[in-house]
């Protein structure tokens, strides 16, 4: 029971950042039909722009910072300006193409610049082991779980309770109307990919100090954030926080009662169970496309 | 602003599509309060016409001024602070949010500062306005449903809504019946009828559904081949038999 218990939290833990990458994932999909397969390498860049504010004499935290402003700069309106806006009118097949392409750049270009090795990174939380009914659970997973969880649900409370989340579900739902009423729709899918950049963010310092700042972070992450937008509803944030959720307790649960060596597959046979028996997600919607 | 003064005003309207000219010459003026329709058979030009009104097409020759200020190559979001408040052929609603939502979010947009956008109260002050206009459409049962899973007759009285809530002083409805049951139509015109009553909204109609026409409008413009062939009170176009011979090809 014990070592469920255990299994549980970090699975969640790990689920919540997946969450922060998947919720990206929906949101772009949402406002721009940008399907971003260098999803994984936005969540890996930001920790070296981390650990480069620190190289210049930053402090943790003020790097952090620092690494949040160029995300944002980089991987949210230069994205937008550079890559998608001159993709999109050719559809969705160039765009996805452009932005595997932009992963295997990301990925290389760090590889080049900082080499192939992992790079400490600073621990955001402390070290401390709980032990919880006989578990022992680490406060690095409780403040992940927590500051995902926060994230996220901030996310909510901003598109659910503002004029310009309001404004941003309408650009998403239906553009072409939503710049009659008067939204300024390119603003709102502009805000789109900043915050999907700083959700990045967030899970690069999240999760930077558990696998170390290493150029191939992003492979596994991404496809992993892919599938759990997927398996949660593609059109829906709670889906895609459901699916991250899932996917990590999943991936944790195989590693211990299944095989440490079949971890990776489970994930993909969720997928395929869901495109099989449920093929809008969990929480997804049904939608009509026209064609 | 002089109040005898047209709404809107068309002036010699020509759009042409390469050898072919969708539009011809076409003037008429509607005054404040009017119900003005918009008919003629499929290829007519009714579509094309209304498009330039909207400023969505630039006309070949010609001009639409309304309030007196043309529209030509104005902003649709602009269209909509200039007064002007329209309804859409094809469903126009926000499927994932609530009927409330929906029709606060067709007011928010012309209220407030940069400030209060950012900080003010996320409904912009607008729900008791909003809630009017629902009860008013009949829609309050509807009030927390999300738009999408309504019938396409009760959307359709959403997308009314809100064409509704900034107030316009002109309302250009695109094929309003179209795909509604009887049941729903009838309640839709008597709730446009009232509001023009209530209100003094001007309201300029395209339509292909005769009944509708000519029970809900004050006259009615008939249009075939990209020209004016008749116009007058719902009586008089009856009576056309241009008009009849334009519609049966006769």
């Amino acid at each position: 029971m014990a070592e469920l218990i255990q299994i549980l939290i970090s699975g969640l833990a790990a689920g919540s950042i997946y969450a922060l990458a998947a919720v990206g994932f929906t949101l772009l999909w949402q406002a721009s039909q940008t399907i971003n397969f260098a999803q994984g390498e936005f969540v890996m860049l930001p920790g070296f722009f981390v650990l480069i504010g620190m190289a210049l004499g930053l402090p943790m935290w003020p790097a952090v910072l620092f690494a949040l402003v160029l995300s944002l700069l980089v991987l949210g309106a230069a994205f937008k300006k550079l890559i998608v806006e001159p993709m999109l009118p050719h559809g969705t097949l160039p765009l996805v193409i452009a932005t595997i392409a932009l992963g295997l750049l990301m990925k290389e270009s760090v590889k080049e610049f900082y080499g192939a090795t992992a790079q400490p990174f600073p621990a955001v939380f402390p070290q401390t082991v709980y032990n919880v009914a006989g578990a022992s659970v680490s406060a690095q997973d409780i403040g992940n779980l927590i500051v995902s969880m926060l994230a996220i649900g901030g996310l909510q409370l901003f598109l659910n309770r503002t004029r310009t989340g309001r404004c941003m579900q309408a650009s998403a739902q239906n553009p072409g109307v939503a710049e009659i009423l008067g939204v300024d729709v390119k603003r709102m899918v502009l805000y789109t990919f900043l915050i999907n950049a700083a959700l990045a963010t967030i899970a690069s310092v999240l999760i930077s100090p558990i696998y170390l700042a290493k150029f191939s972070n992003g492979e596994t992450l991404g496809l992993v954030a892919f599938i759990a937008a997927i398996v949660g509803g593609f059109n829906q944030i709670r889906g895609a926080l459901v699916g991250g959720l899932l996917v990590g307790v999943i991936d944790n649960l195989s590693a211990v009662y299944v095989s440490a060596e079949y971890r990776q597959a489970m994930p993909l046979l969720l997928l395929i169970a869901i495109i099989l028996l449920r093929p809008q997600g969990l929480l997804g919607t049904k939608e009509g496309r026209a064609v | 602003m002089n109040a005898h003064a047209p709404i809107l005003s068309v002036t010699n309207i020509s759009k042409q599509f390469g050898g072919i000219k969708a539009v011809n010459g076409v003037s008429f003026d509607v005054q404040r309060g009017e119900i003005l329709g918009l008919i003629g058979p499929n290829g007519s030009g009714k579509s094309t016409l209304f498009n330039c009104i909207l400023g969505q097409l630039r006309p070949t020759e010609g001009h639409c001024r309304i309030h007196g200020r043309s529209t030509d190559g104005v902003r649709p979001a602009d269209l909509s602070l200039m007064g002007v408040g329209r309804t859409f052929q094809q469903l126009s609603v926000f499927p994932r949010m609530t009927v409330l939502d929906n029709v606060i979010l067709a007011g928010q947009e012309h209220e407030g500062s940069m400030v209060s956008r950012l900080f003010g109260r996320p409904d912009a002050g607008l729900t008791a306005k909003a809630e009017q206009l629902i009860e008013f459409f009949r829609l309050s049962p509807y009030r927390d449903t999300e738009a999408g899973s309504l019938s396409y007759g009760q959307q359709k009285l959403v997308d009314a809504a809100m064409a509704f809530m900034a107030g316009p002083e002109i309302v250009l409805l695109d094929e309003p019946a179209g795909g509604v049951n009887l049941t729903m139509l009838a309640h839709l015109k008597d709730r446009l009828l009232t509001y023009n009553r209530e209100h003094g909204t001007t309201f300029v109609v395209i339509e292909h559904n005769m009944e509708f026409v000519m029970s809900l409008c004050t006259r009615i413009i008939v249009l075939a081949q990209g020209e004016i062939i008749a116009q007058g009170s719902p009586d008089e176009i009856r009576s056309n038999p241009m008009v009849i011979d334009a519609y049966l090809g006769g």
